[in-house]
């Protein structure tokens, strides 16, 4: 038998790929790929990938597939810095963010947008035993001694960072014991909650699930890790501390490889939707609090208000936080090297 | 098939054997190594000094090294008492025994974590009430320990089981006969065969120890200082984005690793025989 020649051949694979994969070659099916972190993963999942498609179809009578994957925060970032092509990225800390820009793959600014690139938010609280055995109501509870606290660790989990900004701003803000601005006595705080940390979990969500489990007397977490967890059946509570930090988590377009997709149009529409009222309300829904004022206002009820609500920026941004909190020889190592 | 090999100039054929041989092993493994070293020596020598003698650092090597040790210790004693066990005796149960040895190879590490978790957590089946008894096994020294042992389990047996197999038992009788006891029989006749193949299996449980990950994230708790192990505080620095750290860490593993490998050689040559 005579042999195709190679360009039918390739013909004939590329058209049977076509009709395996949609039916018709030129179906308007677009595909969008999101790097998210993984604390919004339900509420992206089952509710606003779904709606976002519904849009869309609606909108340009096109079908939209999605390739999620979701990673820790940093990991993340890492990933598509790395390599990973995808169009939009949704990450717990703006450093991520700002570590993808710097690597050239984000080229906006993607701060300008209305709601400063940011799409939701949580704060951070104690999450205590059924009915608060231990009666935890505030940081300075976490210092006394015999309890166990579990908080994930700073170095493998971005996210853990805010912990440990929530407790040690709160107590410069004097929301604690300690007197307001007094660093020596922040440090002494956070090194007394540190000597009753028995677990460091890998990441916020490991944390949990060592909770759950039973492990220690209370948790440092963030409001929406409780809230999904109770969803799921869990029977712990929380208490908000009368001063503690607000979390803000970014989503923006990674304009190379959205360009190189072909897919600027709808990374866009799709990071403009995170912040409209029916995405807004599927992230309240699922235990983060929206940026959204309007929807913010029909949820008030779900979240308790916070008596002292800082943020990162009280504390003199991230990378001041970096240096002076996190870095080698700053408060936080010291109060780690004292604990021991 | 057989017309192939018998075609192939046995010569030439070993040589293109040796180097093909020569390109995978050095593509799989010494590149990668190659390109860890290069990172790890990227911020000069007074770079990596600074990165292994920080305190944190330190400790986790620390940690890291007296855990496995003492894992190794047990793995030699335990290792070759089990391979005695399934070579010497007939029992009820024996290839079951067998095959619960192979077994840690295949259960993935971060399971065993999360199964010693479950069992010696605080709240476990039996952390619960060793927990009462002011005993802490899981988040603690003794769940590295223990992780430790159950990943490594197969080294030592399955190395002096085959040396143990292939011993005439005509020596034993001999030295029966000479009027030798029990004690003497197993110190001078059945022992010494045995220590090549022991040591090798020691070491190489020592050297893969000293890279566990899987298991130990999980059951120790991660406290720098306390229960924070080198491969961990190694993957906090790369989370942290100090690459550079984690790989001059990375290098003193490699290093021990390099170094326990021929010194296990040399005390195998030393001892004796190879065992394989």
């Amino acid at each position: 038998m005579k042999q195709p020649s190679l360009p039918l051949a390739l013909f004939l694979v590329l058209a049977a790929l076509c009709v395996a994969q949609e039916g018709v070659c030129d179906s308007p099916t677009r595909t969008l790929t999101l790097g998210a972190y993984t604390a919004p993963r339900e509420a992206y999942g089952k509710a606003i990938i779904p709606a976002f498609q519904r849009y869309w179809k609606m909108k340009t009578g096109q079908e939209v597939r999605f390739q999620e994957s979701y990673l820790g925060s940093g990991a993340q970032a890492r990933a598509i810095a790395g390599g990973f092509e995808a169009d939009v990225a949704a990450l717990s800390l703006e450093a991520d963010v700002d570590n993808i820009a710097r690597a050239g793959l984000i080229r906006h600014d993607w701060r300008a947008g209305p709601t400063q690139g940011m799409v939701t938010r949580s704060v951070v609280v104690i999450a205590v035993r059924k009915g608060n055995p231990k009666g935890v109501r505030d940081w300075d509870d976490l210092r006394r001694k015999g309890l166990e606290v579990l908080t994930p660790n700073v170095r493998t989990s971005g996210g853990a960072k805010w912990n440990v900004c929530a407790l040690y701003g709160a107590a410069l803000r004097g929301g604690t014991g300690a007197a307001k601005g007094n660093a020596g006595a922040a440090e002494m705080l956070l090194r007394d909650v540190l000597r009753n940390v028995t677990v460091m979990d890998k990441g916020a969500r490991e944390s949990m699930i060592n909770y759950e489990r039973g492990v220690g007397d209370v948790a440092i977490t963030y409001e929406n890790e409780v809230l999904v967890g109770r969803k799921a059946g869990g029977t712990y509570e929380y208490v908000v501390p009368r001063a503690t930090i607000l979390i803000e988590n970014p989503v923006a377009v990674v304009d190379k490889y959205a360009d190189k997709h072909g897919n600027r149009d709808l990374a866009e529409a799709f990071v403009t939707f995170l912040a409209k009222r029916e995405a807004q309300r599927a992230f309240a829904a699922y235990g983060l609090r929206p940026v959204d004022a309007g929807v913010a206002k029909e949820v008030a009820k779900q979240f308790p208000a916070v008596r002292d609500l800082f943020t990162i920026r009280d504390l003199g941004g991230w990378s001041q936080v970096d240096r002076g909190l996190f870095g080698a020889s700053g408060a936080y190592e010291r109060a780690m090297a004292a604990a021991r | 098939m057989s017309r192939v090999s018998s075609a192939l100039n046995p010569e030439r054929g070993g040589r293109m054997v040796r180097a093909a041989v020569l390109a995978y092993i050095g593509f799989l493994v010494l590149l990668p190594l190659a390109a860890l070293v290069q990172q790890g020596l990227a911020g000069g020598m007074s770079a990596l000094w600074q990165a292994i003698s920080a305190p944190g650092a330190r400790s986790a090597l620390w940690l890291t090294l007296w855990s496995a040790a003492a894992m190794a210790l047990i793995n030699a004693l335990m290792g070759t008492a089990t391979a005695w066990a399934l070579v010497r005796y007939r029992f009820p149960g024996r290839s079951f025994l067998s095959t619960l040895v192979d077994l840690p190879f295949a259960i993935p590490t971060l399971v065993t974590g999360v199964m010693l978790v479950i069992l010696y957590g605080p709240h476990g089946l039996i952390g619960g009430w060793l927990n009462a008894a002011d005993m802490k096994i899981a988040f603690a020294p003794p769940g590295i320990l223990l992780a430790l042992l159950f990943v490594t389990l197969p080294f030592v047996v399955r190395a002096a089981e085959p040396v143990l197999l292939e011993q005439d038992p005509a020596e034993e009788e001999a030295a029966r006969t000479l009027g030798a006891g029990p004690f003497i029989i197993f110190l001078r006749v059945l022992l010494p065969p045995l220590v090549p193949a022991i040591l090798s299996g020691t070491v190489r449980s020592f050297a893969r120890a000293l890279g566990e990950f899987g298991s130990i994230v999980v059951v120790s708790g991660n406290i720098p200082y306390k229960t924070l192990t080198t491969p961990i505080f190694i993957f906090g620095e790369i989370e942290a984005g100090s690459p550079q750290t984690a790989a001059a860490v990375s290098l003193v593993l490699l290093a021990l690793a390099v170094v326990l490998t021929y010194a296990g050689r040399a005390l195998e040559k030393w001892t004796g025989v190879r065992g394989v």
